[in-house]
């Protein structure tokens, strides 16, 4: 992706994008292919899917941020492993396709003032990314048995459920969305947004740690980053977006200087935390032969709890499974007969990011709300499993310990979806950007991924994201067209 | 070096050397003995040295997971339709 000597010293662009995944790479073709000079600064490399061996522990090291080692400290302390590479993580999600729910645009535009944000606004921005991600809801046939084991209970339950959309074509359920897809049946913004801006002239620099955003005069001037191997390299341009992610672009642009005056940089954090349980079941599952999420549950979406499909290989399996020793060993033994699913809370606990050395440190504590609701999700995810007729179930609680009396700290959790540390907020004292996703005070200065959303979600946050960025890219087209 | 190795290396400090430190106890009788009195480490260490043991083909054949022939479909399935 990147040229054999990479660029040093200084280039010219009219924007500058750094980050290639859900929001840089939209930002970035759109920009292109409106005739704008745009450079792209990724930091991770381009993975290609020719070294793609569908083996977790292998993947893992390569894919993911840290290997996927990512934590945060508070109670409990939560995984949070981000993709790493021409794609970010789209390249490793499970290509999940929800548009922003409208109670949530609603609320955006009372508590945060983004009046611009309405559905007639956003709706031909989420058209766009939908057709350009062939976003389509999956068969009965591709979701495989282990949605077959949700829907199942769903129905005897009389609880709201369907298939996901997602983001794949000519999927043939290779079970590995998580660990890069073998048949680039997922369409992730390295295959899709990345090639359209490099088709369209924007220069794609792998391995450029973006380090600083330099403005002058109240307005964009450059971007400065290191080049693996120590180079220096300024790309000098008048328009910047930033979408180094939820967890990096607030550290970038406090490094820079920047979007530090309303106090909310770094604050905010929502995590979108989650679990998930296993069924022993007597019919055949083989969960990784079919599409990991491609079912869910949202009964309870209204109460914060939804439910979604989640699966894997046998060694996927064997580090989620909660059990140890000789049980660990004779449940592994019976891997074609469990099933998973997932609960995913939509938190109202906030968190921080700030900078420690050289690294993110993220604090993030779990709230008594969302811990019932935890609680609350535990025990219905029980009653799914045993209503699709499970002959044993295993939550993430240690050993007599029932979902009801479970204590944050007790909880495994993960997440993945780390959303609102640049959030974005009408008032200048209360957010970073503008609901143009404009840095407050700074001329030139754009942010585009899940860092401006000021808001828990409650669903999958990539097409929002995307479309948000559609959105920003037709802005300045705009601008640009009138100057 | 391993799979888990490698896994291991990516991991920033500390948890690099907490979990090589894990890893190493859970290998011998007496430090799994250790491990056992807590729940959390026994899951985490039992977890991860049973994802080494079931990354490798043979065990994972075993019960029905063949990565070697996933990714010999996805790139017969590129290479047939032009997929990137």
């Amino acid at each position: 992706m990147s040229p054999a000597h990479p660029p040093s010293g200084a280039i010219e662009a009219d924007v500058c994008v750094i980050g290639a995944g859900a929001g840089g790479a939209v930002v970035a073709a759109e920009l292109a292919e409106a005739g704008a000079r745009v450079v792209v600064l990724e930091q991770g490399p381009h993975h290609h899917a020719d070294s793609f061996s569908a083996r977790p522990l292998q993947m893992m090291s390569t894919l993911y941020r840290d290997g996927g080692h990512g934590m945060t400290l508070g109670s409990p302390p939560i995984l949070l492993p981000l993709g790493r590479g021409v794609g970010g993580t789209t390249l490793v999600n499970s290509g999940t396709c929800f548009r922003t729910p409208p109670g949530i645009l609603e609320r955006w535009r009372e508590e945060y003032g983004l009046e611009q944000l309405t559905e007639p606004e956003l709706d031909p921005c989420f058209e766009r990314v939908e057709k350009a991600l062939s976003v389509a809801e999956v068969t009965p046939q591709l979701a495989g048995g282990n949605a077959a084991v949700a829907r199942r209970g769903a129905e005897r339950l009389g609880w709201s459920s369907g298939y996901l959309r997602r983001n794949a074509r000519g999927c043939v359920g290779s079970g590995v969305c998580a660990f890069g897809c073998p048949t680039s049946a997922k369409q992730h913004t390295g295959i899709t947004y990345i090639p359209r801006a490099k088709a369209a002239g924007a220069r794609i620099i792998t391995g450029a740690d973006a380090r600083h955003v330099a403005v002058a005069r109240g307005r964009a001037q450059a971007v400065h980053a290191r080049l693996e191997g120590g180079a220096h390299l300024e790309v000098r341009a008048a328009d910047v977006v930033v979408a180094a992610g939820t967890i990096h672009t607030p550290l970038l642009l406090a490094r820079s200087g920047l979007g530090g005056r309303s106090g909310e940089l770094g604050g905010n954090l929502a995590l979108h935390p989650a679990t998930a349980g296993f069924a022993l079941m007597d019919e055949i599952v083989d969960m990784a032969k079919g599409v990991p999420q491609s079912f869910y549950v949202d009964e309870f979406a209204a109460e914060g709890i939804m439910f979604e499909g989640v699966a894997g290989p046998p060694s996927y399996v064997a580090m989620s499974l909660p059990l140890s020793g000789q049980r660990h060993a004779k449940v592994m033994a019976r891997y074609r007969n469990l099933a998973q699913f997932g609960l995913m809370v939509s938190d109202s606990s906030r968190g921080r990011v700030r900078l420690q050395g050289a690294r993110p440190l993220i604090r993030y504590d779990l709230n008594a709300e969302d811990l019932r609701r935890f609680r609350v999700g535990l025990e219905r995810l029980r009653e799914l499993f045993q209503a699709a007729g499970a002959r044993e179930v295993f939550l993430p609680l240690p050993t007599g310990v029932s979902p009801g009396r479970v204590t944050a700290r007790q909880l495994k959790l993960m997440a993945f979806h780390p959303l609102g540390t640049a959030r974005a907020h009408a008032d200048p004292e209360r957010g970073v950007v503008d609901g143009n996703l404009a840095l407050h005070g700074v001329r030139g200065v754009h942010i585009a991924d899940g860092s401006v959303i000021p808001s828990s979600l409650g669903v999958n946050p990539q097409i929002t994201i995307m479309a948000l960025a559609t959105r920003l890219a037709f802005n300045l087209i705009e601008d640009q067209n009138k100057t | 070096m391993s799979d888990l190795d490698a896994f291991l290396a990516a991991a920033p400090q500390p948890q690099r050397s907490s979990l090589r430190m894990l890893l190493a106890l859970a290998r011998r009788p007496k430090g799994r003995l250790l491990l056992g009195r807590s729940a959390t480490l026994a899951q985490l260490t039992d977890g991860l040295l049973a994802m080494e043991h079931y990354e490798e083909p043979a065990a994972a054949k075993r019960l029905g997971w063949d990565a070697q022939a996933v990714t010999a479909r996805g790139r017969a399935l590129r290479r047939a339709e032009g997929r990137p």
